[in-house]
């Protein structure tokens, strides 16, 4: 089996589908593009392919990462054209690269994709409501606390998180005309991590940072792991 | 153009029915084209990107130089609610352009229930619901599909209605529209609808006059119009392989109720079970080619990437060259893990091996449609199917390891006497004995699913009067106790929903007041059992003084005038009178495909024949 590693965008148009749809979504594009795609065995055959971090509903990318197995080595430019040529619209092949399985003797396989992923770059938009200044004093105040809880309610159960252990550099805050962007780099562990909607959310609700929640946009704009891109860990 | 903030969005449940920008969608420049046509389905988007005729249709159209063809689908009752609170129309998916700035919006009618939901989305788009009050800049309504061979309950909303097959007539529709507007817009509205008028199979109801008698029954409808014709006979496509069929599909990137590839093998089904509708409609069966089929087949894998095909008509194991065409996909998409599937089965052994064939890996289930307990009622419906057949097909398919079958009956049907339900339960439970007795072993599960009979126009039964609900609940109650082996689940059709389905289906013009009063009071999505207010419709009945058994359950006498009889699909009254005294003196009718021509009139009326390539070939040889 020969493997490859591709940096895919999520962008506007399918902001708003689940991370469950937009792997059957790729499923189909590998099978439009006529690469030969390995399988998995059994009564329901699948595409051998794994992701990295799932997204949240919503949130666009620029780092979205899969890994895939193909029956034989096509080189790099084939499948990086038949691959593009196949995808739909909001999905964009950024970087493709044939993940070198190191040899026997060495010892270790490569870690799981899912595995590799320790640290999320995200880009967090929304209109500014109140004044500049205050925005600013928000988000230092977030910054300077040493422990912060966030309170999060799913259907199936309800618990407080501890925030500040997943920040790995303090939220930083720009202008671009009436928006407010923040810049978050948040830790993802094997045991858990922080969304960026619920960091604004805490920005918003506890820290006075004024601005418009219901028109935020997020997007994810790096996904490393020991401090590289995903795309160059293979 | 309609922008959805993000907030609405992440409010609603399922977002992506209403963000568009799928795959293969067709995105046309608004102002380079002469006719804008909406397509709708008043269901929800899962429902509506599933329908073959829309695919079809948006392809037909947007085919057009001077015609764009966008969708739009009613929105679920969380995005209606915001819709309304924040005064945002219906749009399209493909511009997200206002509903009502369209030339024409088309409802596909799947079946009654969804009336609600068309007058909900009209209202939605900001369009008036009658189409009376409809102004000169509104879109036209027209309305196609399986319920337009009887379109007098919803005759007052729609402008026109497209009876039969859609390919040709949708295109004579949008010509006829681009030749009026560059001739600027002579006579108006009406002027428009007249020229549709004159093409075949259009029907405008406005150009009518209906009348009641004394009793308060239907008595006649005539043309007001000297562009209306007194009958309306469906469109037909005399060779399948000459029309267009979908080739490039619009790829959700939601899954969907048939998120699969559907590959039409046929049209019309001459089985002739006399409850059925798509029986008489659809007539008569006219084939595309192996070769046609095999071509379309790898289009639609390759613009697709779905790994699923469904052989797809009324009754697919019917297709004459189905062994062979099966093969070719077998070799065809070899090594591309492309699995096929057959929507409906016939009780035979060749079902059970080709079904097998089809089936190598997952075994999930099969289902087949006996659909009365007992012979006698079996011979009362038409249905050619024995016990002994049942019981030879379950047998095979249990031998290929099969664990689950399921089995459809109605209940309800004429001359239909409580030996006849118990029949089902004594049915199921042989079927069940039949799979210990081939596997030494219980195991099995028959899975019984009973729906109540409407009796629908243009059938042989479309003078019988419905059962009352409560009788419905009784023979559910009375199959209920009589089922013994725990081997068999019963599953039932909601008998509110089925009575008034019956009402509504051999409605005349007077029914639309009810729907309009329903809607008005809050129906909408009555298909969806959660959803569906029978105290609204009931007590909407009530409010517009119209008794809705006199609907439902009145037995029309022979020689009264039916108020759907104007729109045919070209079966002849005689024809229908005829298959009702054979079934009440339970006689069978043979298929005319092969067999002799049972005289329904359709071949004649509709200039068309049947196209079955197997019987060709036995006639080219007979002619040696």
């Amino acid at each position: 089996m020969y493997k490859y590693r591709a940096q895919l965008t999520k962008g506007d148009e399918i902001r708003y589908i689940s991370h469950l749809d937009y792997a059957g979504v790729m499923e189909r594009a590998i099978r439009r593009a006529k690469l030969p795609a390995a399988y998995t065995e059994g009564f329901n055959p699948h595409l051998k392919m794994s992701f990295a971090s799932p997204l949240s509903l919503g949130v666009t990318s620029d780092a979205e990462y899969m890994d895939f197995e193909l029956t034989k080595p096509l080189c790099q430019p084939e499948i990086f054209d038949k691959l593009s040529a196949a995808l739909p619209p909001g999905i964009r092949l950024i970087k493709l690269k044939p993940v070198k399985e190191p040899k026997p003797c060495e010892g270790k396989k490569h870690k799981a994709l899912m595995a590799e992923v320790e640290q999320g770059i995200y880009e967090v938009v929304a209109p500014l409501t109140g004044d500049w200044d205050a925005a600013v004093k928000a988000v230092e105040k977030y910054n300077g606390a040493t422990e912060v809880n966030y309170h999060r309610v799913t259907p199936k159960k309800t618990r407080d998180i501890e925030v500040k252990q997943y920040m790995i550099e303090p939220v930083k805050i720009g202008m671009s005309g009436d928006w407010v962007k923040l810049t978050m780099n948040i830790s993802i562990t094997q045991t858990g991590s922080i969304k960026p909607a619920e960091i604004l959310e805490l920005l918003h609700n506890e820290y006075g940072l004024s601005v418009a929640l219901g028109r935020a946009l997020i997007n994810r704009s790096k996904l490393m792991g020991q401090g590289k891109d995903l795309i160059d860990l293979v | 153009m309609i922008k959805l903030e993000p907030e609405i969005l992440q409010a609603v449940e399922k977002p992506a029915r209403y963000t568009g920008h799928e795959l293969n969608a067709i995105h046309k420049d608004w102002d380079e084209v002469d006719c804008h046509f909406a397509l709708a389905m008043a269901d929800t988007y899962e429902v509506g990107m599933s329908n073959l005729g829309l695919k079809i249709l948006y392809e037909v159209l947007n085919n057009r130089q001077d015609t764009a063809c966008e969708r739009v689908y009613a929105p679920w009752t969380d995005m209606e609610a915001i819709m309304r609170d924040r005064s945002i129309p219906l749009f399209s998916l493909e511009s997200f352009t206002e509903i009502k700035k369209f030339d024409f919006l088309g409802f596909t009618l799947q079946y009654e229930m969804i009336y609600s939901n068309v007058l909900n989305m009209l209202d939605l788009a900001g369009i008036s619901i009658w189409a009376k009050d409809r102004s000169e800049e509104d879109p036209f309504i027209l309305g196609g599909g399986p319920t337009v061979y009887n379109t007098e309950p919803i005759a007052d909303f729609f402008d026109f209605f497209v009876l039969g097959e859609g390919e040709e007539v949708i295109s004579e529709v949008a010509e006829t529209f681009v030749k009026w507007k560059k001739d600027g817009k002579p006579g108006g509205r009406k002027g428009f609808l007249k020229e549709a008028a004159k093409l075949e199979g259009i029907y405008v109801p406005s150009f009518y006059e209906v009348k009641y008698n004394e009793k308060g029954y239907f008595a006649s409808i005539e043309p007001k119009e000297p562009e209306a014709k007194a009958k309306i006979y469906k469109r037909v496509i005399k060779d399948l392989d000459s029309v267009h069929f979908v080739e490039k599909p619009v790829m959700p990137y939601i899954g969907i109720v048939h998120d699969r590839i559907m590959l039409e093998l046929f049209r019309g089904c001459t089985r002739g079970c006399r409850f059925c509708q798509a029986g008489t409609s659809y007539r008569p069966i006219r084939e595309r080619s192996r070769e046609y089929l095999r071509g379309l087949a790898r289009k639609l894998v390759d613009s697709s990437g779905y790994n699923e095909m469904s052989l797809t008509s009324l009754s697919s194991a019917d297709y004459s060259c189905l062994g062979e065409l099966v093969d070719d996909l077998f070799s065809d998409f070899e090594g591309e893990k492309v699995s096929f599937s057959l929507p409906s089965l016939r009780i035979d052994s060749f079902s059970i091996d080709l079904a097998h064939k089809m089936q190598q890996v997952r075994k999930s289930g099969l289902t087949f449609a006996p659909e009365a307990g007992t012979q006698r009622l079996r011979d009362v419906i038409n249905k050619g199917v024995t016990e002994e057949n049942l019981m030879t097909a379950v047998e095979a398919a249990f031998k290929q390891g099969w664990k689950q079958v399921k089995l459809y009956f109605m209940m309800g049907l004429p001359t239909e006497t409580d030996e006849d339900i118990v029949g089902i339960a004594r049915l199921a439970e042989k079927v069940a004995r039949k799979y210990k007795e081939v596997k030494g072993k219980w195991g099995v599960t028959v899975t019984i699913s009973v729906s109540c009979f409407v009796p629908k126009p243009h059938t042989p039964f479309q003078w019988f009067g419905q059962l009352p609900k409560c009788e419905f609940e009784r023979r559910q109650r009375l199959l209920k106790d009589s089922i013994t082996e725990r081997a068999v689940k019963f599953h039932y059709h909601d008998a509110r929903v089925s009575v008034l389905e019956g009402a509504i289906s051999r409605g005349d013009r007077r029914i639309s007041q009810v729907i309009y009063q329903a809607w008005k009071d809050g129906a909408k999505f009555d298909g969806w059992t959660d959803l569906f207010k029978e105290e609204v419709w009931h007590e909407a009945f009530r409010k517009c003084g119209i008794d809705m058994k006199e609907y439902s359950e009145r037995t029309r006498n022979f020689d009264e005038p039916l108020p759907w009889e104007h729109t045919t699909p070209g079966v002849s009254k005689e024809f229908l009178k005829r298959e009702w005294d054979k079934a009440i003196a339970e006689q069978l009718t043979e298929d005319c495909r092969r067999g002799k021509c049972s005289g329904c009139g359709v071949c004649p009326s509709l200039k068309v024949d049947i196209v079955d390539w197997k019987r060709q070939e036995g006639e080219v040889k007979a002619n040696v």
